[in-house]
């Protein structure tokens, strides 16, 4: 234990010393966290696509053409649900940023617009994207809208309209006999007036219609945020702090897997080797000193975030257990980046190139919801997905254990992965 | 105290150590002497268990292999580079080692090398701070920290100014005299002569003698050379007993039919030395 200690002190002694990996580790992912917190804090996103969980509730010609419509809009990736549940879980889950349910009263079509009743949209958005809630609510209103033309040209869906508005007049009790005669007139030459122009359903423009609505509301998109949890995100630096953690851990990352190559390559490893320590020890105490760098930046970030940024920890003993995990990952991955280098050029090469490369498409630096389709698939192989996501579950989304589980999961999974890979690679030359 | 038996090792086409067979006693400085590129450094290497022979064995202190913990925790060595962490002090460094073998009472231990090293003074200076020098000696302190039986050194005085190749120098003898075993590799045969009990020579690989500088003297130096002056004529005699002969030499009235006239205006005695054995058993220089 004494040996290990001895490791863990001297690794950890050697980081401090360092000033490169010193900004790197702890100055570095503040200043991603803030630098990025004001760039994204007002802005609406970039020019990716919104994922939308869909639920159809309806088969309605109204909801089959709100839903194609919006697999077809170009600002939307939709994927279908089942239940209102399910999509909820999906946008708490962060894998849609907006739920949009097409209701059984669409079911009512066009008879529920002229009973009064108007459509209604209910729309499920993640509190941490306000920011697109805006433009989504803006777009199905939209093609809400679009649907009008649709619906009026198709002859069946106004005859079925026309049937149930002439029943209507017909049953009213508080209409004499003479605006009964004059209303069922109306819904006559409204009848005639849609045959004269054809049966067929019109071609889609795509334009908005030219009136906003105001007189005349017919759509109503109720947006409702998910039922608010104690995490709920208070700026855009709760967002951008858990990924200014993933940053200081690329930073212990690279500075530990470097660390181990330095031992071989200028000789010390010769000295450990001679020493009366094992693999084990070696890696356990490199494995500590790499941990504990990983904690130490995750704790300087979330000092900064409260005290001059006003964040809130949801899940305090959940947040420990998850940087422990990401801190894990990295020290992991660092083991195995010093086992595939044989230089210090290369541990420092492939080390900031691989840490690049795994923030780029793991939303390290750009947040996954601006990203194309493609690339946040490609995410799920970054260890910065999975670690931001471990992180932002207790920081501030507050998600229920059952959710966190994956994200630690496959962190944890990751570390050992790269702790076996790197004790192998160690082991050779404490094999004698 | 450690032998070597029959050891081989290649590194690709290229034969390392050939066959080299060696018994190094308890108490003595061993001096393995030869050119760059001989096969020192790989047969310490070996004998520390840093690198496992092709074939042949390896027993420290009769107890076996180095490669067993309990067996190399009698062994200390300073590698020929300079294998000590940088941006650490002197003290760290050796604490950090004295932990690892987990000597008792290691911070006077850590004060005890540093004053034998004479780097107590320097002792909370970061070691990239250090002359080559001071790195040497604090390289040797660290193979001391466990006190070791066995004390390998492998060329440490390579790259060192002649003051702190001397306190070096002084160093080892005083390892001796504290009855450490110690092996001592080099390529300067001053050194080697200066402080070893026994001399292996190596080449290729190979142990091509192993006695004391006056046995290997002995056996490969051939005999003394005494160059002899007369009215600026050199005579050089060949003998055995070169002190003698120039005794002889001031009898006598002129140097014969091969040397000049008159009486000796100047003598000078050229002894075998080590070089002269290795000259002897490979047909070239040291130095080459």
């Amino acid at each position: 234990m004494r040996a290990i200690a001895a490791i863990a002190r001297k690794d950890l002694r050697l980081l401090f010393r360092d000033k490169g990996d010193v900004f790197f580790t702890f100055v570095f992912p503040v200043v991603i966290a803030v630098l990025f917190g004001f760039v994204f804090g007002g802005g609406s996103g970039g020019g990716g696509t919104i994922d939308l969980a869909v639920v159809r509730e309806s088969d309605s010609t109204l909801a089959r053409g709100l839903a194609d419509d919006l697999a077809k809009d170009p600002s939307f990736t939709t994927t279908s649900f089942e239940t209102r549940e399910a999509a909820a879980d999906a946008v708490r889950a962060g894998k849609a940023t907006a739920a949009v349910i097409l209701p059984k009263s669409l079911d009512a079509g066009l008879e529920g617009l002229f009973s009064g009743q108007g459509i209604a949209i209910d729309a499920v958005v993640d509190p941490s994207r306000r920011a697109e809630a805006g433009l989504i609510q803006g777009k199905l209103n939209e093609l809400a809208f679009r649907q009008f033309p649709k619906l009026f040209s198709n002859s069946t869906e106004m005859k079925r309209a026309y049937s149930a508005a002439r029943d209507s007049i017909a049953n009213a009790r508080g209409l004499s006999p003479t605006q009964k005669l004059l209303g069922a007139g109306m819904i006559t030459a409204a009848e005639s007036f849609s045959s004269s122009i054809g049966g067929e359903p019109t071609a889609d423009t795509g334009a908005a219609p030219a009136s906003d609505g105001a007189f005349f509301a017919p759509i109503a998109v109720k947006v409702e945020e998910l039922a608010p949890r104690a995490g709920r995100p208070r700026a855009a630096f709760d967002v951008t702090f858990p990924q200014g953690i993933v940053w200081g851990l690329a930073g212990c990352f690279g500075a530990f897997a470097a660390s181990l190559v330095t031992e071989r390559s200028r000789g010390t490893l010769d000295r450990l080797r001679l020493a009366p320590i094992t693999a084990f020890h070696l890696i356990s105490g490199k494995a500590i000193a790499c941990l504990v760098a990983g904690l130490l930046v995750q704790a300087l970030v979330f000092t900064v975030a409260i005290l001059f940024f006003g964040a809130r920890i949801a899940q305090p003993a959940m947040l420990v257990v998850a940087a422990f995990a990401a801190a894990f990952a990295f020290a992991g991955l660092a083991m195995a980046l010093a086992a595939f280098c044989r230089t210090e050029a290369e541990a420092n090469g492939a080390g900031r190139g691989a840490i690049l490369i795994l923030a780029l498409i793991g939303g390290g630096t750009i947040p996954l919801f601006f990203m194309p389709p493609f690339l946040r698939t490609l995410s799920y192989g970054s260890p910065f997905r999975w670690a931001v996501a471990a992180i932002e579950g207790p920081f501030w989304r507050d998600t229920p254990l059952s959710e966190q589980v994956v994200p630690l999961v496959v962190l944890i999974g990751i570390g050992f992965l790269g702790w076996i890979v790197g004790a192998r690679a160690l082991w050779r030359p404490f094999a004698r | 105290m450690l032998a070597l038996r029959d050891i081989r090792r290649r590194f690709g086409q290229t034969t390392a150590v050939d066959g080299l067979s060696l018994e190094v006693r308890a108490g003595e400085v061993f001096g393995l002497l030869g050119p760059n590129g001989a096969g020192k450094s790989t047969t310490i290497a070996i004998a520390t268990g840093l690198l496992a022979p092709d074939s042949g064995s390896v027993d420290l202190l009769g107890m076996g292999s180095p490669s067993d913990p309990k067996v190399r925790m009698h062994l200390g060595l300073a590698p020929q580079e300079i294998t000590l962490y940088a941006e650490l002090t002197a003290r760290e460094n050796l604490r950090f080692f004295a932990d690892l073998y987990g000597v008792a009472d290691a911070r006077a231990r850590v004060d005890e090398l540093l004053a034998l090293v004479e780097l107590d003074a320097r002792a909370h200076d970061r070691v990239s701070t250090f002359s080559g020098g001071m790195k040497r000696r604090l390289n040797l302190a660290a193979a001391l920290v466990h006190d070791p039986r066995l004390v390998l050194l492998d060329e440490p005085t390579a790259g060192v100014d002649p003051q702190s190749r001397n306190r070096i120098l002084e160093l080892v003898r005083r390892l001796a005299s504290e009855g450490k075993t110690v092996v001592y590799t080099t390529h300067y045969m001053e050194e080697a002569a200066k402080i070893c009990d026994r001399v292996g020579i190596v080449d290729h690989g190979r142990l091509l003698d192993v006695g004391t500088v006056a046995e290997l003297v002995a056996r490969h130096g051939g005999q003394s050379a005494v160059t002899v002056e007369r009215d600026g004529v050199e005579q050089r005699i060949l003998t055995a007993d070169p002190v003698a002969e120039v005794a002889r030499q001031f009898t006598l009235v002129d140097g014969g039919a091969d040397g000049g006239t008159g009486p000796v205006t100047g003598v000078r005695i050229e002894r075998p030395d080590l070089e002269t054995v290795f000259l002897a058993l490979t047909g070239r220089s040291l130095r080459e």
